[in-house]
């Protein structure tokens, strides 16, 4: 049998079947080569791919910043997850393309660098030096291996290599700088008249068409918002703190179970000399400082103050003045040596030299506090009110979990909770979308609530909802009534269209007045040739930055175009309060220009240079993005977390 | 083909053998070398890119302090040796600046030149064509300013840059309609100094 299959093993079948089995072989593991089947790709940038999962992992690390940064303000609900989306994948896109051009250009951070750089990150030290066992773990922690760390840093370091290069060769020319001098300091010469809006108010009447056209026009402006009004159960610990029960006995209780909370360990009243040993000092320093510390505690011994030698001798600059007082302080707080001589000696005594880490002292203690344990009765009232607190919260918890039960099982009205619990059903008025409730109805959790469709449409019993997480504070709320969006009628809105009116008339005609009078101007006439009853302010020469001069004016001075010799400019522009203003420059004198010495970079320069040298990198990116063939994947948002 | 025994068999791979043995052992030899060959040429470029990296990062020291010898030098260095990767053009990129910064506009025009000559990447050729343009203009060789933004204007990414540089031409040639109008494209363009530019407008003298 055997000599047959080898006869039939020559023919072309045996060929076929032998090609067709290696077919598998030969391929086998290209997928991850050919990228078919592989994982989702968020992006290709000059045929680097993106993998969806990474983009998944900094949305999400994103959305995880956001929410620390916000806190309670964070509303999952109210954020644009598309755009989030967008936005990290534009910095991803950003940092390939970075690496790309790394990569094709062939730069490279040394292996010297990259060492340099490990050894010295803060997070691999233990003692102040580098120990290889935590650098290993923290990696294992994020799944790398040193060699894939070290590549990774790599990158980064060669990409910040090159933003180096670009933005920190950034400069500006003499010229530049000159000219931002001149620019920055330039004060003009302006004067300028006021022309009251009051004066051009009139009570006249305003025809009805005007009235109606303008109602008409506007209409988007007078309409009242969707709102409700809701019906709510409140549960609070302030208003639960008032129920609960707090017996003479449960206090007395609460006060011998923590009783050491209430005593008040011993301190002392205590004085010092110090002489300082030197950090580096060998011990025959030492012994010297300790002599001489001995001659003074002799002295001290044989009559003389404490407290005059601590003031001319002692080298602790703190204490000295005080006659070497610290004053009383309590066990713990000084280092252990000084600690435990302080808290053994009697009062009055002076004690042996004691050595600690700055050089020798003498103590003597001036008095001491014995320990002391407040009685019952100062601490009632505290612990009373604690102990509530404690029993409100528990009754919180309790009634917050009934309270969800029963308005969720009886959901067309909130009587069988509010009876079974014993609280009072709160009624609110109109509220809409943009948070415009007082209290707990501002909280956009509560208003998303009251306008979820299950609560708004179906008048069903909202779910017990907490605004804030931190604060104990629960709410269940029913639709009572609701509004649809509506305009408010004409009759309602007239007298507000008619002072809207009146108000847009006398800004027409004050502005015509001025405008007529900077013509004349304009003409080379002089205020006092334009109108003698006129009486222009005239702060002379003022910088940008003036504090005197209204704003508007200011800034109208500011961009009107350059005189002529002898000759004004003239603008006219309308200040906040409604008044409007003829400005005439007269005289335009240019900043100083400073030329800084050798080696030393004017402030405005550094300035100047920091935001071009932005501005370069930011250019360059654009650059290579609109060079690169760049592919996104549609958007799509993923659950919210 | 048919076999009668194991001999003929024998004897035919032994021919076969003869004939393309050595095409056999060449072409796994070359195979071999090849990889190996690349292994060498990737380590080689990859050891001499890291030795240019810690010569300019050596020059930005010498940049941040201050010290245009050192950092001329340094670049001539890596112009010398380091031909081959892309170090030399940032290194003149970097010592552009501190020359300039010593006073000495020249020797930073001719700097700027290497890197728009050498650049690796076009994007680092605009970035010193830009800058050489700033310095012409500020050294009064308007033509030449305006010589060097015609050559590289080429990208929308700086178009907002390269249009004030043109709107500083204009002033310096009185040429205020022109001036108004490249400060007010690179303003639309996005440039980050849009509020210098305004005042630059604002500065120019009446029209007519």
């Amino acid at each position: 049998m055997l000599q047959t299959i080898r006869d039939r093993a020559q023919g072309w079948i045996a060929w076929v079947i032998v090609i067709l089995i290696s077919i598998p072989f030969a391929l086998w593991g290209i997928q991850s080569y050919m990228g078919v089947g592989g994982e989702p790709i968020a992006a290709t940038v000059n045929g680097f791919e993106i993998p969806a999962r990474d983009l998944d992992r900094q949305v999400q690390e994103a959305r995880f910043e956001l929410r620390e940064r916000l806190g309670a303000a964070y509303d999952p609900a109210e954020f644009d997850d598309k755009r989030l989306r967008a936005e990290v994948l534009d910095n991803l896109i950003q940092e390939a393309l970075l690496m790309d051009v790394v990569r094709r250009l062939g730069l490279r951070a040394s292996d010297q660098d990259v060492q340099m750089q490990i050894l010295s990150d803060p997070s691999f030290l233990s003692d102040g030096r580098f120990d290889k066992e935590i650098y290993e773990r923290l990696l294992g922690f994020q799944g790398m291996t040193p060699a894939m760390y070290e590549a990774q840093l790599r990158q980064k370091m060669t990409a910040t290599q090159l933003l180096r290069a670009v933005s920190a060769s950034e400069f500006a020319t003499r010229s530049e700088l000159a000219l931002h001098q001149r620019l920055m300091g330039q004060k003009r010469e302006l004067s300028y008249v006021r022309f009251p809006i009051a004066d051009y108010r009139s009570d006249a009447p305003i025809d009805e068409a005007e009235v109606t056209a303008y109602y008409e026009a506007n209409a988007g402006r007078f309409q009242t918002p969707e709102q409700v009004k809701v019906d709510y159960l409140l549960l609070d610990t302030d208003s639960l703190m008032s129920k609960v029960e707090v017996s003479e006995k449960d206090l007395r209780d609460f006060y011998d179970a923590d009783r050491s909370r209430f005593v008040q360990p011993e301190r002392r009243g205590v004085r010092h000399l110090l002489i300082k040993v030197a950090a580096d000092a060998d011990e025959a320093g030492a012994n010297a400082v300790l002599e001489e510390i001995k001659g003074i505690r002799e002295r001290i011994l044989a009559g003389e103050s404490f407290e005059e030698l601590a003031r001319t001798l002692s080298q602790d600059p703190g204490s000295a003045a005080n006659g070497g007082s610290l004053g009383v302080i309590e066990s713990g707080i000084m280092v252990p040596a000084f600690d435990q001589v302080a808290f053994s000696l009697p009062t009055g005594e002076v004690s042996e030299a004691v050595r600690t880490p700055f050089g020798y002292h003498l103590i003597q203690v001036t008095e001491v506090l014995p320990s002391e344990a407040k009685p019952f009765e100062a601490v009632r009232d505290e612990l009373r009110s604690e102990l509530s607190k404690q029993r409100a919260e528990g009754l919180f918890y309790d009634l917050g979990e009934r309270l969800a039960n029963i308005s969720y099982e009886s959901r067309d009205s909130l009587e069988p909770a509010a009876e079974e619990l014993g609280l009072t059903i709160q009624q609110s008025d109109w509220i809409g979308r943009e948070a415009s409730g007082e209290g707990i109805l501002a909280q956009p959790k509560v208003i998303a609530a009251a306008f979820s469709e299950d609560v708004l449409v179906a008048r069903h019993n909202s779910d017990l909802i907490e605004p804030e997480r931190d604060r104990l504070q629960a709410v269940v709320l029913r639709v009572a009534e609701h509004r649809e969006t509506s305009t408010k009628p004409l009759s309602e809105v007239r007298d507000e269209i008619v002072a809207e009116l009146r108000d847009e008339k006398a800004k027409k005609e004050v502005m015509a007045a001025a405008e007529s009078l900077a013509e004349k101007l304009r003409g080379g006439l002089d205020w006092a040739e334009g109108s003698a009853s006129l009486k222009p302010e005239a702060p002379g020469l003022v910088d940008r930055e003036a504090a005197e001069v209204p704003g508007a004016v200011l800034d109208t001075a500011f961009k009107l175009p350059i005189p002529a010799e002898g000759m004004a400019s003239v603008g006219t522009t309308m200040i906040d309060t409604g008044d409007a203003a003829v400005v005439r420059v007269t005289k335009i004198q240019d900043g100083e220009v400073k030329t800084p010495g050798e080696g030393v970079v004017a402030p405005e320069a550094f300035m100047l240079t920091q935001v071009m040298g932005r501005q370069t990198y930011t250019n360059m990116l654009r650059d290579l993005e609109v060079r690169a063939a760049i592919k996104r994947k549609a958007i799509d948002a993923d659950e919210a977390l | 083909m048919n076999y009668e025994t194991d001999e003929e068999k024998v004897e035919a791979i032994k021919k076969w053998w003869k004939d393309n043995g050595l095409s056999v052992i060449a072409g796994a030899a070359i195979g071999i070398g090849a990889i190996f060959g690349w292994r060498l040429w990737v380590g080689h470029q990859e050891s001499t890119a890291s030795e240019a990296s810690i010569a300019f990062e050596q020059l930005l020291l010498d940049a941040a302090g201050n010290q245009p010898d050192a950092v001329a030098s340094q670049a001539g260095m890596l112009q010398d040796e380091f031909g081959s990767t892309p170090y030399p053009a940032l290194g003149s990129l970097v010592a552009a600046k501190t020359l300039y910064m010593a006073g000495k506009p020249v020797e930073a025009m001719a700097s700027l030149q290497t890197v728009i000559d050498k650049a690796p990447d076009p994007a680092l050729a605009r970035i010193a064509a830009l800058r050489l343009a700033r310095i012409q203009v500020s050294e009064n060789q308007l033509d030449e300013a305006e010589k060097t933004l015609k050559a590289h204007d080429t990208s929308p990414a700086f178009a907002g840059e390269f249009a004030a540089v043109r709107g500083d031409i204009a002033v310096a040639r009185g040429d205020l309609a022109a001036a108004r109008a490249a400060y007010q494209q690179a303003i639309e363009q996005g440039s980050s100094l849009s509020q210098l530019l305004r005042l630059k407008i604002d500065n120019l003298p009446a029209a007519g």
